[in-house]
């Protein structure tokens, strides 16, 4: 069971700029980890899904958008879109068949083209899913980290679409 | 044993007739069995929210430019544990609440909280000149992100508990006008001394501009 938090569609307010999405491969590779020998160890592979989702989410808001693994590659973009993890959380749950919640927090910098930060944000993306048993928690984990992070580029897209910093930069 | 052995062993136990000691042992293995299909779990617990005032209404609090940050320390150790179940004292932070407020009807400011820093309150500080990188001179550390504690297992390994923690941290964000912002930043304290004055420096910046301008608040 998968469940989403609901999210204004950007489709209506695009915003009429080029960006250039910074995804360097160390943002691709970011997996976070938590846990103990105690409880359960489990390392979320948040970067690979984000590196897959966040163009895609973001191309249906911006003008165009340009992915690139660094800033100085940016070329005519008018906003530098670059993402950044802070951080991971999710619960454990009491049997396998309870939801458990999963909660990521991605923080972006927009910096226009001279290098002047324009916008930072702070976007939570969350998901529930089963918590799984011996067999089944593994999937459950793919799940639960796919979602979450598909979440906060949802999220991210709507934020952006709602900031009238960005918008003042269409003007 | 393999579990399909142990799951035909108590499929095909005789029950008719069977000693007492063999029923007895059918339980217990049914019970491991299905103990052994559940991972470790928690109960579920219950965090209340910190209430929020106006940043101005603060003790210690900051104004420039239309922006307001005021700051509450919460030293009290059975505060501590009602809005974060965790005494975090002993364990070396004091938990900072913070509430940024944008009185200004034009400017929007940009809070990073990776450029927020914390040292002693007699730490030497010129003041910044125009043009000059704020914070410089200030020989503090920065803040830690809440997910340096766990990594430190400086806090409970209960999942509820460390989520608690980053759902209540104060994040980078852009305060457009009369747009506000509040959460905890956790400081580093003394273990087993008394807490000296701490000096909290936050670079704020106009969006677009260039140069942050600082917000000092000592406590």
């Amino acid at each position: 069971m998968t469940a989403r938090a609901q999210t204004t569609s950007p489709s209506n307010t695009k915003l009429a700029l080029r960006a250039a999405l910074v995804i360097t491969p160390e943002f691709c590779a970011t997996r976070i980890t938590k846990g103990s020998w105690a409880t359960i160890k489990e390392t979320f592979e948040v970067g690979k899904i984000a590196c897959a989702e966040l163009a895609p989410t973001l191309e249906r808001l911006f003008f165009s958008v340009t992915p690139v693994t660094a800033v100085t590659l940016s070329g005519d973009a008018q906003v530098v879109l670059i993402p950044r993890f802070v951080d991971v959380a999710a619960n454990t749950t009491m049997g396998a068949f309870s939801d458990r919640e999963m909660d990521v927090f991605l923080e972006w910098t927009v910096k226009d083209p001279s290098g002047k930060t324009v916008w930072i944000e702070t976007v939570q993306g969350s998901s529930k899913h089963h918590m799984g048993n011996l067999f089944t928690h593994g999937k459950n984990l793919k799940l639960i980290v796919k979602d979450s992070v598909q979440d906060a580029a949802e999220q991210s897209a709507s934020k952006m679409a709602s900031s009238t910093e960005l918008r003042k930069l269409t003007q | 044993m393999p579990i399909s052995g142990i799951f035909l062993f108590l499929n095909f136990c005789p029950k008719d007739g069977a000693s007492v000691r063999s029923r007895d042992l059918a339980r217990i293995l049914r019970t491991f069995v299905a103990l052994s299909l559940v991972l470790p779990v928690y109960a579920a617990s219950t965090f209340p929210d910190y209430p929020v005032g106006q940043a101005n209404e603060y003790a210690v609090s900051a104004q420039t430019a239309g922006l307001t940050i005021g700051v509450e320390a919460i030293e009290d150790l059975n505060e501590q544990k009602n809005y974060f179940h965790t005494e975090l004292a002993p364990k070396g932070f004091v938990p900072v609440f913070v509430v940024i407020q944008n009185g200004s009807t034009e400017d929007s400011f940009l809070f990073d909280k990776t450029k927020v820093a914390s040292g002693p309150a007699d730490a030497s500080v010129s003041t910044p000149k125009e043009g000059s990188k704020a914070g410089e001179s200030l020989a503090v550390a920065a803040i830690p992100f809440v997910g340096l504690f766990f990594a430190l297992k400086l806090v409970s390994n209960a999942s509820e508990v460390q989520q608690n923690f980053l759902m209540k941290e104060m994040q980078s964000t852009t305060l457009s006008p009369g747009a506000s912002a509040h959460g905890f930043l956790y400081v580093p304290i003394p273990k087993n001394a008394p807490r000296q004055k701490i000096h909290l420096r936050f670079p704020i910046t106009r969006a677009g501009a260039g140069e942050p301008f600082v917000l000092d608040l000592v406590f």
